[in-house]
């Protein structure tokens, strides 16, 4: 389905019956990500998966966005659709949308469940040093060259150090803007009941993050599933359902 | 990285057809499919032509490169790097359409073939231009391809034709943002489930199936957010629903009547058409169109009616060369109803003809025969004449 939302076309799935859980996708992934995790929910609640602006089917925005602005695109898209939330799911950088939009009181509902949630963004120093300095020392000793060839050895660059950045390169401001937003701040400010779900080797967002947030949320629960993906609703889809619909 | 540039041989015994593809449109990406793997591949095969390539970009510059008829140069990426080694054409119209390559290399064509979907391209823009130009083109003229591209007027035409269609009512965009309730009373005779479609565009991008007046004024938005005219209709009950694939100038023929198979949206739509790559199952073949049953499982008599239905609105609407007739049928009452003409079919709908007994090479050989059939015709008629009128001022 799609739908108009401050002037962008947006695609969303909207199923089952029920109080309503909106889902809340990472970067680089769209509505899909949650069809299995979708089927064992749909009994019991009414799902909304959305495609966030830039991914899947949905237009990409007119202008860079951080956090807060798609926190009040998710706001605009509930109030079109006359949606009051039960809870958020958010994976990833959905689950740093979710806590953000939450903490400003851009959003509301019951209860949040994280799912590898993103956003304490000093986890990864080693990463991110390495990032910058190829990205710098690329810049440095790259300028000369011509724009196409900078651009494809970038493509290269970036894709060697496995930068997040190469699944939606035509989002790059945006990219730049959300990524450096760190919602540890915010997670401290929640009050509504939390469950936090990470894989203790994940390879994207690591254990620690989880737990940081855990320690920062009052009154929040942590579960650690033993894997090694990062997509654990999708790989883990039985037992993260079965985590999510105890806690709700 | 980067290609090198392409070289042009040509023999000049032979016909040079242009294929032109691209363009500043939602179905950029399957124009290029459509050219290449179903156009340019045919033509070089058999061997009778002189084949140019000239893309056209999202921004709407004109290049030609024998290069540009490699579909890994699109599926990498790479094709900006390339393009930005290109110089855009120059295109001459004085009589005969040529393009200026780079250190004024100059190529007349004889026959450009259209392999461009959907706006600034199937409807007609890109055909009013080679008319203009006065060389022979591959499918429907102008005023056809226009008319086919215009959802509402193609619909209106063929009910005053006394061709059935589903009720319909259709509106300006403009008029809506002014005063939606004002639309609403027009479309409140209509019966719900409702189909919502931006009248322009094509692969069912944006198309709606609303079943209540809220999701109608949602499904509005989306329409009116691609395009400044919006079809309303009704939905076929017990739907069948056929596509026709047709050839021919005053004698047209058809292909094999041709049944997509919906998934549970109810709607053949983009990501079934185009995205998911089809799924097999019994009686049904999929391709770059889905999965469809081919021919369609239909009682003779239907079958025979869909066809004489799908051929009077190819002669209707003035269709030529080829173009695709999609009908709805309701399965209890037997009636078929006229939906809408794509006047340039994804991937010439090959795959039909082919069971159909056509080849692809010998596809693309009738089309440009039938594009220098039309031109002969064309010739023959008077456009211009000496007179004395202007002697009386």
């Amino acid at each position: 389905m799609q739908v108009i939302v401050d002037n962008l076309a947006v695609n969303y799935e909207l199923t089952g019956s029920g109080k309503t859980i909106v889902l809340l996708h990472g970067w680089g992934d769209n509505h899909a990500t949650f069809n299995r995790l979708i089927e064992r929910l749909q009994a019991r609640f009414r799902l909304l998966s959305l495609d966030l602006p830039g991914f899947g089917g949905s237009q990409p925005p007119l202008e860079p966005w951080n956090l807060d602005n798609y926190a009040h695109f998710v706001a605009s898209l509930l109030k079109k659709l006359n949606i009051t939330p039960y809870a958020f799911i958010g994976h990833s950088n959905g689950g740093a949308l979710a806590i953000r939009g939450l903490s400003q009181g851009v959003l509301d509902a019951d209860k949040l469940v994280l799912l590898a949630s993103a956003g304490v963004r000093n986890s990864q120093p080693l990463k991110r040093l390495t990032t910058k300095t190829v990205a710098k020392a690329g810049k440095a000793t790259t300028f000369w060259l011509p724009r196409d060839t900078r651009q494809a050895l970038r493509r290269k660059l970036y894709g060697t150090i496995g930068s997040d950045l190469l699944v939606a390169p035509m989002l790059e401001q945006t990219f730049k803007l959300t990524v450096r937003q760190d919602v540890q701040a915010d997670a401290e400010k929640l009050t509504l009941p939390t469950l936090i779900i990470n894989a203790d080797h994940d390879p994207a967002i690591p254990l620690s993050d989880g737990k940081r947030f855990h320690e920062l949320i009052p009154g929040s629960k942590l579960e650690v599933l033993s894997s090694t993906t990062h997509f654990i609703h999708q790989e883990e889809t039985p037992k993260v359902a079965t985590l999510i619909l105890g806690f709700l | 990285m980067p290609r090198k540039l392409g070289i042009l041989r040509f023999n000049m015994s032979k016909l040079t057809v242009a294929v032109i593809f691209g363009s500043r449109s939602t179905e950029h990406d399957i124009s290029i499919v459509t050219a290449i793997a179903s156009v340019i591949k045919p033509l070089e095969l058999s061997g009778k032509y002189n084949v140019v390539p000239v893309y056209i970009d999202k921004q709407g510059k004109w290049y030609s490169d024998p290069l540009l008829s490699d579909i890994n140069l699109y599926s990498s990426g790479n094709i900006e790097a390339f393009l930005s080694k290109l110089k855009p054409l120059a295109i001459r119209m004085d009589g005969k359409l040529e393009l200026v390559l780079k250190r004024k290399k100059v190529i007349t064509i004889d026959v450009a073939f259209p392999a461009t979907h959907g706006t600034h391209g199937e409807d007609g823009e890109l055909m009013g231009l080679l008319e203009m130009a006065g060389v022979a083109y591959v499918g429907c003229p102008m005023p056809a391809a226009a008319l086919a591209m215009d959802k509402a007027l193609a619909k209106t035409l063929a009910a005053a034709e006394g061709i059935p269609t589903s009720k319909f009512e259709w509106f300006y965009a403009r008029d809506f943002a002014a005063d939606q309730e004002a639309v609403l009373s027009k479309l409140a005779d209509l019966k719900y489930p409702l189909f919502v479609k931006p009248v322009h565009l094509g692969s069912s991008i944006a198309i709606s199936r609303v079943e209540n007046s809220k999701a109608l004024v949602q499904a509005i938005e989306v329409a009116a957010h691609y395009d400044d005219k919006v079809l309303v209709e009704e939905a076929v009950n017990n739907l069948i629903e056929v596509t026709v694939p047709i050839i021919g100038n005053h004698h047209p023929r058809a292909a094999l009547v041709e049944q997509p198979l919906l998934k549970n949206s109810n709607l053949f739509d983009f990501e079934t058409k185009y995205l998911s790559g089809g799924k097999k199952g019994k009686g049904g073949k999929s391709g770059a169109q889905g999965y469809s049953k081919l021919p369609a499982d239909l009682p003779p008599k239907l079958y025979k009616q869909a066809e004489e239905t799908a051929l009077k609105v190819y002669k209707t609407l003035g269709c030529a060369g080829t173009a695709r007739v999609d009908l709805l049928i309701d399965s209890q009452t037997n009636q078929v109803y006229f939906n809408e003409v794509n006047p340039l079919p994804g991937s010439l709908y090959a795959h039909n003809w082919r069971q159909a007994g056509v080849s692809n090479v010998g596809l693309v050989e009738e089309l440009v025969d039938l594009a220098l059939e039309r031109e002969q015709e064309s010739k023959k008629l008077t456009t211009a004449f000496s007179s004395n009128y202007l002697k009386q001022y």
